[in-house]
């Protein structure tokens, strides 16, 4: 029984957290007035970019460290295409995701001769801790009260939030918009991407992201573009993705039902949030100075 | 008394493609003074106060601003470096993040430490409320403020940033004669204290109440400077325009006839659900009968007249012109009612600025006979004939008709609207603040059109912000506080008083101050 409920809780954090880590990364994006639906592709490329990292650098640190760096250099194109070149911020976004997935399959097959999937990656150790797990757990202990204290607490996150509500009264008040929207968007990268990590430390696959990315940005409308709340927002998506796994579940309630489950949950609770959640009010809004 | 001079311009000239904005303007700012900056729109003020403020960079001239007891000269490469040297400015739109709480309004960008702590903040903000007597609330969302009570976290915000002068652009432009009296009472506070401020107007009997010196700038040049006890108002308003100008267009007398709009029990939903922006209105406008609704920006104006004009369903209530049913009908239908709407936002409403003027000559009767051939093919020399008998009508100052609308200035743009609402064939006219954004000139040419309008026993519902227009113009006045019609008020020989609309303006329960240095005798209208 206590196993029961340990195992749902245990794969229920580890379920949400690629989910909650692109919430995250999302409230920072939006925060700052950037639309970004390639927290999608950055789940992907950070995922790759870990198992691809570890299984060649021999050592679960270079799997952090070309995880970040992966999503970090998707969102720096992002940035460059939303915020200096004010391109459509859906457009760029749509593009990242695609390119993530051609650029993922190309190097998959050049780095493991096959294009679907990586070799396995037995570097999955940190501190003797299972990576996926720890990386989980830091973001209900560490990354989203940071969050929180980062955005609300600190003059970094109140010019943060001062862009992606008026970009224009943060202007005439000497701050650069540019720099911020940057500043968001790059962070908002960074915390994504270990969403990527968290997914599937062992094994790359195409498509491994499975839309999490989406589901991260319905549970930061959920949390209504609040750090903390946005996290436990993607707990319900994970819980009924870990609940699919136990046994007497899959005897009962056919699984592929199951597996749509949590997407039907976004349907369920975006329609019934139409007109309550608000969003940043430049956001998505390139800005253009002058008049 | 004001003292030294402590700012000053020199042969501050600006050039844009094509104007000269700036002219080697001459101005200068003593210490703990009001001195008034005056001019038509387009003159040359907004230029000169943002080359002060650092936004622009002046082709040629000098700023001085006394440091250390001496004038020196300086140069503001941008915002920033004018507020290191102590000039703060209060933008007529606020430049208030909403979403934020005042008190991180007032930090943003001057926050204490990296980590903010809110509470020494707040100590020092409290402190400047107390000594300026500028309060608010500090833990709300700004949104949730009244339009002058975010005017005073503006005016903190600049005092927060320890600004000496202070550029107040328009200030009164969105209070009620009740929050200007206030405003006045805090300024008058913040030149004792030896705040020197810049008063950007052009309603002169504000300057009059609160200047001490008046500057009037004409087509980008300073043309004159005085102290008050040399000013009156005709005198500025000559030297605004160029010209002697009426300011009291008179009303014509015209005994009212049938009853043309008739507005029963009117209840119309906002953009929130399930809150009512118009509650439960009822009212009506007779033949020749000019009909003002007064109210502070947002208290349901704008959806009564969509919810006429057919833009948005009422939610219950009835609307009739001349007896015949028009409630949710749709706008061409009321329109070929007898309906014309001199729209509040032009430029969403009223006109396509890339089009030329004579397509924008006949929006919303594109399809009829005389314009366009089986309501399908346009005629073409029609369709310029008519677009120049309103340029010539109107005195609407283009080249032609094939020039685009953007080509225009925002009074000749107006004009147009105004000269095409009125060549339309109609009963009611909806004029929702007809001489927004147009200079003296022009606004004295509309009051006319509107009154020869009443003279041709058409029936005019009047939107204004502007109380002193609301005066001049109506018979009636209906005041809206929270989408009621809350009192209306009978100014057939021009007896209601600002102050007296103000009062219901606010709800009709805030006491009038009787007190105060504008008393509502003073009324430029």
């Amino acid at each position: 029984m206590w196993q029961t409920i340990w195992f749902i809780i245990r794969s229920t954090i580890i379920s949400s957290a690629p989910i909650g880590y692109a919430a995250l990364g999302g409230v920072f994006n939006e925060r700052s007035g950037v639309v970004n639906i390639a927290l999608e592709g950055i789940l992907l490329v950070s995922s790759f970019g870990y198992v691809a990292g570890a299984f060649f650098g021999h050592s679960a640190w270079w799997g952090l460290f070309w995880g970040i760096m992966a999503g970090l250099l998707l969102s720096l194109i992002h940035a460059v295409a939303t915020v200096t070149f004010k391109i459509n911020h859906i457009v760029s976004g749509v593009a990242l995701n695609t390119i993530a997935i051609g650029v993922t399959r190309m190097l998959s097959l050049v780095m493991f001769g096959q294009e679907t999937q990586s070799k396995t990656n037995s570097y999955t150790q940190i501190f003797g801790m299972d990576i996926q797990w720890l990386v989980a757990l830091m973001l209900f202990l560490v990354i989203a009260p940071l969050s929180y204290w980062l955005l609300f607490k600190t003059s970094l996150g109140l010019r943060l939030r001062s862009v992606g509500e008026n970009p224009e009264a943060a202007d005439s008040l000497g701050i650069s918009v540019e720099k911020m929207r940057y500043t968001g968007v790059l962070i908002g990268g960074v915390i994504a991407s270990l969403g990527g990590i968290a997914l599937y430390p062992t094994i790359w696959q195409s498509g491994i992201s499975g839309g999490r990315g989406f589901i991260g940005l319905a549970s930061m409308i959920l949390g209504n573009w609040m750090p903390i709340r946005s996290v436990l927002a993607s707990t319900m998506f994970g819980f009924a993705d870990a609940i699919r796994l136990l046994d007497f579940v899959k005897a009962y309630i056919p699984d592929e039902f199951l597996t749509a489950l949590p997407y039907v949950l976004v349907l369920v609770v975006l329609a019934g949030l139409i007109g309550k959640a608000r969003p940043p009010r430049a956001d998505g809004v390139p800005y253009v100075r002058g008049e | 008394m004001p003292g030294d001079i402590i700012l000053k311009m020199e042969n501050i000239t600006k050039r844009f493609p094509g104007v000269l904005a700036n002219d080697h303007i001459n101005f200068d700012l003593r210490e703990g003074e009001v001195h008034a900056l005056v001019g038509e729109n387009g003159a040359g003020k907004s230029t000169l106060m943002k080359i002060l403020y650092g936004l622009y960079h002046p082709d040629e001239g000098t700023i001085y601003i006394k440091v250390d007891g001496e004038l020196k000269p300086v140069k503001f490469k941008n915002p920033q470096d004018a507020i290191k040297h102590g000039i703060g400015m209060v933008h007529q739109h606020f430049m208030l993040v909403y979403g934020l709480t005042t008190i991180e309004n007032i930090i943003l960008g001057y926050e204490p430490s990296a980590v903010i702590d809110f509470d020494t903040a707040k100590k020092e903000i409290q402190k400047i409320m107390d000594e300026s007597g500028l309060h608010v609330p500090l833990d709300v969302d700004v949104e949730v403020l009244s339009v002058g009570q975010q005017q005073r976290v503006e005016i903190l915000k600049v005092l927060y940033r320890k600004a000496k002068i202070l550029i107040l652009d328009e200030p009164t432009a969105v209070l009620t004669p009740q929050e200007t009296d206030e405003l006045f009472n805090i300024i008058n506070r913040l030149k004792e204290q030896g705040h020197s401020i810049i008063f950007i107007s052009h309603k002169l009997h504000e300057v009059m109440a609160i200047a001490d010196r008046i500057s009037v700038m004409r087509k980008g040049r300073l043309v004159h400077t005085m102290p008050k006890s040399e000013a009156t108002k005709e005198k500025i308003a000559e030297l605004m325009v160029g010209h002697p100008v009426l300011l009291d267009v008179p009303r014509p007398n015209v005994t009212p006839g049938e009853t043309i709009l008739e507005v029963e029990n009117l209840t119309v939903e906002s953009d929130t659900k399930g809150v009512m922006a118009v509650d439960n209105v009822s009212f009506y406008i007779r033949a020749g009968e000019i009909y003002g609704i007064a109210g502070v920006e947002g208290n349901g104006q704008a959806e009564l007249i969509e919810a006429i004009y057919g833009l948005r369903p009422p939610k219950g209530g009835k609307i009739t012109i001349k007896g015949e049913d028009i409630t949710g009908k749709p706008t061409h239908v009321i329109r070929k009612k007898g309906v014309s709407h001199i729209p509040g936002d032009r430029h969403k409403f009223g006109v396509f600025l890339p089009f030329t003027l004579a397509d924008n000559s006949i929006l919303g009767h594109h399809r009829e006979e005389n314009f366009a051939k089986y309501g399908i093919f346009r005629k073409f020399s029609n369709i310029a004939q008519w677009a120049r008998e309103i340029i010539k009508k109107f005195d609407v100052r283009t080249p032609s008709e094939k020039v685009p609308m953007s080509a225009l200035s925002g009074g000749n743009q107006q004009k147009f609207v105004v000269g095409r609402e009125i060549s339309f064939e109609h009963e009611l006219m909806i004029a929702a603040h007809p001489t927004r954004g147009v200079d003296i000139g022009a606004m004295e040419f509309i009051y006319r059109q509107l009154f020869e309008e009443k003279k041709q026993k058409k029936a005019i519902l009047l939107v204004s912000a502007d109380l002193d227009e609301l005066l001049l113009l109506s018979d009636r006045i209906g005041v809206m506080f929270k989408g009621k019609i809350i009192k209306e008020l009978d100014n057939t020989s021009r007896q209601v008083t600002p102050k007296e609309v103000g009062y219901y303006m606010l709800g009709g329960d805030v006491e009038i101050h009787e007190d105060s240095d504008i008393a509502g005798g003073e009324q430029s209208a």
